[in-house]
């Protein structure tokens, strides 16, 4: 006899199978690959070298040392307003 | 003279590559972005004042009850449907439509398409509602548009918009793919699935509770669940200036989200009449859904460390943190509350309201709130008027759905404990839950009086009120275009 909700259980499977072999083929073209360069795709280069308010001097001076020069950032960078 | 061009050799100049790739994407998806917030807020205000008098006849039951579209079921009906497939649907697309083109270093493709679908969704959206409010519903928890008038109009216009994102995503100049384009797409992908497979006229009887159960959950874990998630995973890093703290785990946690979640929702039919092997498969993937969870809560906690203060900066960053904590907190209590000792005494209860907002509103929304702030700026090029108005914002919201969530969690606890003692009279289970109902409506107000705002900025915003500046915010003041040689291939 089949289960009353035999539709839920085969799409379930559908959608978790279906993931599975997208990344079997994810990882066969290489999309993992290089996960340092993946982590950095969110920033440009005006990112990394924003002068961050918060950071302590430490973490500015390490900033300083790995990007160049800080740049101020602009009124309302974060999301806010002056 | 030649025309604008960007290849990768120009990148070692001074911002130039990165910059002008990153400012010709938000120009992109400038109009479609705007269109969707726009009529996003239009529909937040309108459910969320539906919702408060929702809330209201709760504990004031003769409150506008002249007219049958002011009755109870209605007007909780069509809140239920403006806030998921009004505003957090449409802000997700729209944020969906903004972070792409950035993360594939490219233009968004077929951009009136996908402003072409903001309008189509609308129209689904409103003849739903409409029927809704005059009296005819699909019956069904979280499909009750018309799945002939109204539900068409969505699977079409969602999927302008999706398409759009596929051919961007096709045309892509990144060599790699970061993880909220994982999350972001999957999305896209899932959605009409479980939205047609929902939407299926031929269920009946149990078959259809279970359906209903299937699409209801995944609504929230394979759509909003991963474009929240995803948008967290993109503005937590960019405004802190640090990458994730392990983008294995991220992978990890996308990954087995994808594997794991589409079996959740039957744990909402515990003592259902559907096979009792069906509901264990259920309960034991809701629990594997803490892999995830936990994946993702570490990742953006060790994210933060050292960099708390900046919270105190970005209003951005306050939104969405207080977001994905919440993602934790609703993940890791849905596991919790799957498991049948507790399901017993939360089911039927406002337990089960009070999660359903810690997800779409302390977690979904959050997330969205924070991600306008940071995005709008720099489609419409100026900063937000007002830092007062953001504060007002934030806190209201923050004390609303704190006066929300808390209470109802805890008179949930009360009422299913009252129903389940057989020595209490079924009146007395309702008593205990008063309190919280109260609690509630006042939290409606003040979560209604936010979003009034968060809305009347935004229009400050597209109205050009904001302060004047010399230069767009947000890039260099030096310009980036430059000219390719004559003759060069």
């Amino acid at each position: 006899m089949l289960p009353s909700s035999l539709a839920v259980v085969l799409t379930g499977l559908g959608l978790g199978v279906g993931a599975l072999a997208v990344f079997a083929w994810s990882w066969r073209r290489g999309l993992f690959d290089d996960i340092p360069a993946q982590a950095d795709l969110v920033f440009d280069e005006r990112d990394n070298r924003l002068e961050r308010p918060w950071e302590t001097a430490e973490q500015k001076a390490d900033r300083r040392r790995r990007y160049g020069e800080l740049i101020a950032p602009e009124p309302g960078e974060w999301g806010g307003a002056t | 003279m030649g025309r604008r061009h960007v290849s990768r050799q120009d990148a070692t100049l001074p911002f130039r590559g990165d910059v002008e790739i990153r400012l010709r994407a938000d120009a992109s998806s400038r109009a479609p972005a705007l269109v969707f917030f726009s009529t996003a807020l239009v529909w937040l205000l309108f459910g969320s004042i539906e919702g408060t008098l929702a809330s209201l006849k709760l504990h004031m039951p003769d409150l506008l009850t002249s007219a049958g579209w002011l009755t109870f079921g209605r007007v909780r009906t069509a809140h239920l449907n403006a806030v998921n497939y009004g505003w957090a649907s449409l802000a997700s697309i729209g944020v969906a439509l903004w972070i792409i083109p950035r993360l594939v270093h490219t233009e968004l493709r077929w951009p009136r398409v996908a402003t072409a679908g903001a309008v189509v969704w609308n129209v689904g959206l409103v003849i739903g509602i409409a029927l809704i409010l005059a009296g005819r519903n699909d019956g069904l928890e979280w499909l009750e548009m018309d799945r002939y008038l109204a539900d068409p109009f969505l699977v079409v216009g969602g999927g302008m918009a999706g398409v759009t994102l596929l051919a961007t995503l096709l045309a892509r100049q990144s060599g790699h793919l970061y993880v909220t384009v994982w999350y972001t797409i999957a999305a896209f992908l899932w959605f009409p699935v479980i939205f047609v497979i929902g939407n299926w006229p031929t269920w009946t009887g149990v078959e259809s509770a279970a359906v209903n159960w299937f699409y209801a959950h995944n609504a929230l874990g394979l759509w909003f669940t991963p474009m929240g998630v995803g948008a967290a995973y993109y503005f937590i890093p960019k405004v802190l200036g640090r990458p994730v703290y392990s983008y294995q785990l991220s992978i990890l946690g996308f990954w087995t989200l994808a594997f794991f979640y589409a079996l959740n929702g039957m744990h909402h039919l515990i003592g259902g009449p559907v096979p009792t092997w069906m509901i264990t498969t259920s309960i034991v993937a809701s629990v594997l859904m803490v892999i995830p969870v936990l994946a993702v809560a570490v990742n953006h906690h060790m994210t933060m460390v050292g960099r708390f203060g900046a919270l105190r900066y970005s209003p951005t960053l306050r939104f969405v943190v207080l977001g994905a904590i919440s993602y934790t907190a609703v993940s890791l209590q849905g596991s919790f509350t799957a498991l049948r000792e507790v399901n017993r005494v939360t089911h039927f209860t406002h337990w089960t309201v009070a999660h359903a907002h810690v997800g779409v509103y302390a977690f979904v929304t959050m997330v969205l709130f924070g991600s306008m702030y940071y995005i709008v700026p720099r489609l419409v090029r100026r900063e937000w008027p007002s830092a007062r108005l953001i504060q007002w914002h934030f806190w209201l919201v923050l004390a609303g759905i704190a006066l929300y969530i808390i209470p109802l969690t805890l008179a949930g606890g009360f009422q299913g404990l009252a129903m389940l003692d057989p020595a209490v009279p079924f009146q007395r289970s309702i008593e205990v839950t008063r309190w919280a109902l109260v609690s509630r409506s006042a939290a409606g107000v003040l979560l209604t009086t936010g979003h009034a705002i968060f809305a009347y900025h935004f229009w400050l915003m597209v109205r050009r009120r904001g302060p004047t500046r010399e230069v767009p915010p947000f890039h260099e003041p030096v310009p980036v275009v430059y000219e390719r040689p004559e003759g060069q291939a």
